[in-house]
């Protein structure tokens, strides 16, 4: 382009016939350039922001369809309207397309011909008079060190400026865990039967007295919408309870001091029918048999039919999936636990050698599975429980025949000792140096925690005969051992099974026993709480009547007692 | 951020040994009673990777043809042309993405994560253009980067840039070279990929900010001469350097220099030196004094230059996305981020432990500010040499091509009278 | 003064020579630091998606301005189902076809009838923009047969993948490019 010019003399090229032509195709390229900028950029921002709100209202006109009345109008105008979103959108994409080439095109002529007429008009070189170039030198150099000089100075100064910036100390190590510190734990009341499942709470303040006729010693009663034999679960201010049915499967979140229901969790998968044939589970075990889980910033909710749920405190669903169908011939009814950040969910199902069985920890954030074991045993209907056994937290499970102990860090077996047969249903306890696990209608075993591998022949330190009931878990403070079976309650001696006492009741227990400040709670079915010296003698503190069935286990909190009917929940403590 | 084809492979098997374990397989996939065939995942293949050679081969002689042109035939046109060339082939063809600017980061990378091998063709991209500067100037940056060449293109009206202020500019180009090093050669970011200007335009589509930015380098461009080279583009501060040293170089004048001074004006980049004289006695003492002076200041810019850089590493550190994550984890852990983000619930996801994820992060810290110190230093070097070499006098007699900032363009040469008589001569001995 | 300066110049040559024959041999060294590493090193990029956490960045991140991330089928994972809630939205109006009960934004996931009660699903690539809402929806209650994958014949293979910039779970690695797919399915059997 740069033509040899020496031999043009800027007369001549101004009246070259294209130049003419070049100015005006210039000012046309130019012109038609900007405006098809200004389009493309009308054009993005445009579809930008229309595009996002349409597809909202979209998504708003979707959910009123089920509340609107003139139905087929409706429909007609949803379909109308998502045609007409996804036709824009591709006319933009291909306008935007065009409007690219035309702008290569557009500006490929307006610098060529810019380019042609500025060599048309090139003027000869005619090297102007200079300045003497010592002093002109000089002045240059001076002005190059002084420019170089600040720019060196910006450039220190903006890193100076991002060295003071106060950094995230991520090397001291201070920062808080994502998980519930044990003491945490111990204050509250996160799973089934409490901290470490073993139905003890650290609380000594829990009420003796109450009736449900008269209303004393009751702080508030709420009706559950959907009902279900799970336990309540309690943290700081809160209660969880879940319910179910076969169209629904719900979280509740109570106000502790109030007894107001805050939130209603919805949990239900879309139903497929056809495609999933669900038995139902049995109507003593219902949809909600498993009691929830908290790890005091999220509650976890798992039902018969493998649906899980995840809540933060404000319940907002962070995730839910399903684990799969579960084949169970009772109905799944095994309580989640929590490890960490883990939610522990003991999936047990199937004939035992069809590798059916799982444990699985699902990451309580994400709901994404952290690890998975295969367990070959059949189903049952125990809840694991995580206890620090010697500085380890360990898994401790219950499948027919197989008590089963797994480091909760890496899943891997720890342990396993062959001594329990039947439907199980009564959960493993971790109390004195021993494993507590119970065969159903049959035995206590105690077994040491020290082995690795199948200690069968081992770690099993006695055996009782009798004593255990069908369902019921065992409670233990260390000493003593106290049992449920029917009406009957027991206490064993921990060291070597010795009866110490053995009473018969007017109850009959569902729920397990639990201790609390010395005292022996449990609840018959009739709603009738038994309150028992927790000692070597037998004795009976009181008997409280709430005047409703009640199936689960009762939660225990800082002078509360949760207690969940069939029909209301209730809290149980000082009125005053 | 990236690994080799190895660790990939074994994380991958292992994620999908455990992934298999997780399947969750809901509904067994059917039995078809009708004898309904399952029809395959389709797997469309790449681009063949011969082609990768065959870009090689087409930038080895474009290379070729334009070390000639520039240093035998000294014709603008065919030069001009050959530019137009590149532009559609390295640029709107290949979308600007075979690129030795680049590459930079591919080959940081290569050298310091082991584990990571930077393909062949991105190999040669990255040393065929600096040993052809070793040999013949810089003829890359004048007819064969499509994006030195877009800016060519819309270059119209120059404007001079005062000497001080391109020296003090161009320490920009230094100061985005040893960032890019850095954060390549952590596993971070390759900085150059991920701010390329025009890559945008060749592709014409991209992000809206990228070709923003490109635009404003092209209107810039339209009054400053090609305003990436000079001032921005990495590799071309390599070339410089390495142009210093080159066997041939570009010359104004085919033979002898007359000192007419027509060419005086004629380059739009500032490249042509003109005759300079020693210093007088005087200045020349003053001037020694102040050599003196910045000799002795270059070990305290090197150290001044690590001591930012590898002070400043916990702010550089945030380019890698694991010390990213690892400072969002903490915020939400300690109460002071209110939302979650899409990195930190993937994260918690994957069940690792925090501490571990710290651990690696204070690591990441730890390389950041090793590598600040000697890219640091390695800038404070840059500017020490670059305020000694103002304070040197060059002496030369001639109008010449500066050696290390001619961009082989070949502007200057129908300015040089000589050039026209040697036209002529040529033409005279063909017939 | 001319002897000096001569001095001078034959002594800048030599200089100048050493530094040539000393960047000769780093660029020497650089190929062989480059070349002698792990000798195959073509690669492209991929998501895992056993990673992939379905945020949606792929629609619109990639360069490209219809991203070359879609979305393919393991059929063999496929349960066939009527009610699939990658194809469904969650709760839908209808169990049919119409755009309401949709969850493909595009509608580019065309459903066929194989036999009772079995409907095949199938992506009309070019319709699909990579947003994953139907990995989502497949992957919750599903068996997870719906994945994203970065289709070759569409990626540019960028030096640094923007999507892989934005990418939160660090799903896209980069895959040799003889086996340049990480399909589900596929591979879990081995």
């Amino acid at each position: 382009m740069d033509k040899v010019i020496v031999e043009n003399s800027v007369e001549v090229s101004a009246r070259d016939p294209w130049y003419s032509a070049a100015v005006a195709a210039v000012v046309i390229a130019g012109v038609f350039s900007l405006i098809v900028i200004v389009l493309l950029s009308v054009n993005h921002y445009h579809f930008k922001i229309t595009h996002e709100n349409r597809a909202l209202k979209l998504e708003e006109m979707k959910l009123e369809l089920a509340k609107t009345e003139y139905k087929e109008q409706f429909l007609a105008d949803i379909r109308q309207f998502d045609l007409e979103i996804r036709e824009e959108k591709l006319s933009r994409v291909k306008f935007s397309r065009t409007g690219g080439y035309l702008l290569v095109v557009a500006l490929a002529i307006f610098f060529g011909c810019l380019k042609f007429i500025q060599n048309c008009n090139k003027k000869l070189p005619s090297p102007q008079h200079q300045s003497e170039a010592g002093p002109r030198q000089l002045l240059q150099t001076r002005q190059a060190n002084i420019a170089v000089t600040v720019t060196v100075v910006i450039f220190v100064g903006i890193g100076l400026l991002l060295m003071v910036r106060p950094a995230i100390d991520l090397g001291s190590g201070e920062a808080v865990a994502a998980y519930p510190l044990a003491e945490q734990i111990a204050a509250n009341w996160p799973t089934f039967r409490g901290p470490a499942g073993s139905g003890i709470s650290t609380y000594t303040n829990i009420p003796t007295e109450w009736d449900g006729a008269s209303g004393k010693g009751i702080v508030w009663k709420s009706e559950i919408p959907i009902g279900g034999n799970n336990s309540p679960i309690v943290w700081d201010d809160r209660v969880f309870i879940s319910g179910g049915h076969e169209e629904k499967r719900e979280v509740y979140c109570y106000d502790a001091d109030s007894g107001a229901l805050l939130w209603i969790g919805d949990v239900t998968a879309p139903a497929m029918p056809g495609a999933d044939e669900f038995e139902e589970p049995m109507e003593d075990t219902g949809f909600a048999a498993p009691t929830m889980a908290t790890d005091g910033k999220r509650v976890f909710a798992i039902f018969a039919n493998g649906d899980i749920g995840a809540f933060d405190f404000n319940g907002k669903n962070l995730w839910s999936k399903n684990l799969g169908t579960p084949d169970n011939m009772y109905g799944y009814a095994s309580s989640l636990t929590m490890y960490q950040n883990m939610v522990i969910v003991q999936y047990d199902q199937g004939m035992g050698d069809d590798g059916k069985s799982r444990l699985i920890a699902l990451d309580g954030f994400s709901g994404r599975a952290v690890w998975e074991v295969k367990r070959m045993v059949p189903n049952s209907w125990t809840s694991p429980v995580v206890a620090n056994i010697d500085g380890r937290d360990v898994i401790v499970t219950c499948g027919d025949p197989w008590v089963i102990a797994y480091d909760a860090a890496t899943a891997a077996e720890l342990w396993r000792v062959d001594c329990i047969g039947g439907d199980l249903a009564p959960s493993p306890i971790y109390a004195g140096n021993f494993v507590l696990a119970a065969e159903p209608d049959s035995r206590l075993i105690a077994i040491r925690t020290d082995g690795t591998g199948d200690v069968t022949e081992t770690h099993i330190v006695w055996k009782t005969r009798d004593g255990i009931g069908d369902i019921t878990s065992p409670v233990s403070d260390g000493e003593l051992i106290f049992l449920t079976a029917g009406g009957r309650v027991t206490c064993l001696q921990l060291s070597d099974a010795v009866e110490v006492w053995e009473e018969d009741t007017d109850g009959y227990f569902m729920a397990s026993p639990s201790l609390a400040g010395g005292r022996l709670y449990v609840l018959s079915d009739d709603g009738a709480m038994y309150i028992l010296k927790a000692g070597r003698e037998f004795e009976q503190l009181g008997l409280c009547e709430l005047g409703e069935d009640c199936f689960a286990t009762p939660a225990f909190a800082d002078g509360r007692i949760y207690i969940r009917g069939v029909l209301n929940l209730y809290c149980i403590g000082s009125t005053e | 951020m990236i690994r080799s084809a190895l660790l990939i492979v074994i994380a991958v098997c292992l994620l999908i040994t455990c992934a298999d374990a997780f399947g969750i397989q809901r509904f067994p996939p059917p039995d078809f009673e009708t004898g309904h065939q399952l029809p395959g995942t389709t797997e469309p293949g790449a681009r063949s990777e011969i082609f990768e050679y065959v870009d090689a081969a087409v930038l080895i002689i474009a290379l070729s043809l334009a070390s000639w042109l520039i240093l035998k035939k000294r014709n603008r046109r065919w030069i001009f042309m050959l530019m137009l060339f590149s532009l559609g082939y390295f640029g709107f063809y290949r979308e600007g993405c075979v690129c030795p600017i680049g590459a930079i980061g591919n080959f940081t990378l290569s050298v310091f994560d082991s584990d990571y091998a930077m393909p062949l063709g991105a190999l040669i991209f990255f040393i065929a253009p600096l040993v052809f500067t070793l040999f013949f100037g810089r003829s890359f940056c004048g007819a064969v980067c499509p994006m030195g060449a877009i800016q060519d293109l819309v270059l119209v009206r120059p404007v001079k840039v005062p000497k001080g202020l391109e020296q003090a500019l161009r320490l920009f180009a230094y100061l985005y070279l040893g960032l890019a090093v850095l954060f390549a050669a952590t596993g971070s970011a390759f900085l150059i990929c991920r701010y390329d200007p025009f890559v945008a335009m060749f592709r014409l589509s991209g992000s809206l900010n990228m070709l923003v930015i490109g635009a404003c380098f092209l209107v810039v461009g339209v009054f400053i001469g090609r305003p990436y080279c000079r001032f921005v583009c990495p590799y071309g501060v390599i070339l410089r350097q390495l142009s210093r040293l080159a066997k041939k170089r570009v010359t104004i004048t085919p033979d002898d220099c007359i000192k007419c001074r027509l060419c005086e004006d004629s380059c739009p980049f500032g490249a042509i030196d003109e005759p300079e004289a020693p210093w007088p006695e005087e200045v020349y003492k003053q001037r020694k004094k102040t050599l003196a002076l910045l000799i002795a200041l270059l070990p305290v810019l090197v150290v001044l230059g690590g001591w930012v850089l590898g002070g400043m590493s916990d702010s550089t550190a945030r380019m890698h996305a694991s010390v990213r994550l690892a400072e969002q984890i903490y915020m939400e852990e300690a109460g002071l981020a209110q939302e979650t983000t899409d990195p930190s619930s993937a994260f918690r996801g994957t069940g690792e432990q925090v501490a571990d994820l710290y651990a690696e992060a204070v690591k990441i810290r730890g390389q950041f500010a090793v590598g600040g110190w000697f890219v640091g230093g390695f800038l404070g070097l840059i500017a020490g040499l670059k305020l000694i070499r103002l304070s040197v006098k060059p002496t030369r007699e001639d109008y010449e091509a500066d050696r290390a900032g001619c961009l082989a363009c070949g502007r200057c040469f129908s300015y040089c009278p000589r050039d026209h008589v040697r036209i002529k001569e040529l033409k005279a001995a063909s017939g | 003064m001319t002897e000096n300066g001569k001095d001078n110049i034959s002594r800048r040559k030599f200089l100048r020579e050493t530094a040539w024959g000393a960047s000769i041999a780093a660029v020497g060294a650089a190929v062989g630091a480059s070349v002698t590493r792990k000798a195959k090193a073509d690669m492209l990029w991929q998501i895992d998606p056993h990673k992939c956490i379905q945020c949606g960045n792929c629609a619109t991140f990639c360069v490209l301005e219809e991203s070359a991330v879609k979305c393919v089928h393991a059929y063999a994972m496929c349960g066939y189902c009527n009610i699939c809630t990658g194809y469904l939205e969650p709760e839908p109006y209808a169990l049919d076809t119409g755009a309401e009960n949709q969850l493909c934004p595009t509608g580019a996931i065309k459903r066929t009838f194989i036999e009772d009660p079995y409907y095949e699903y199938t992506i009309d690539e070019p319709l699909c923009i990579g947003c994953a809402k139907c990995v989502k929806g497949c992957g919750a209650f599903g068996n997870g047969s719906l994945f994203l994958q970065v289709r070759h014949d569409r990626c540019v293979n960028c030096n640094e993948c923007s999507i892989a910039v934005a990418c939160p779970s660090g799903a896209f690695v980069r895959v040799d490019a003889h086996q340049p797919y990480l399909l589900k399915g596929a591979n879990d059997e081995e």
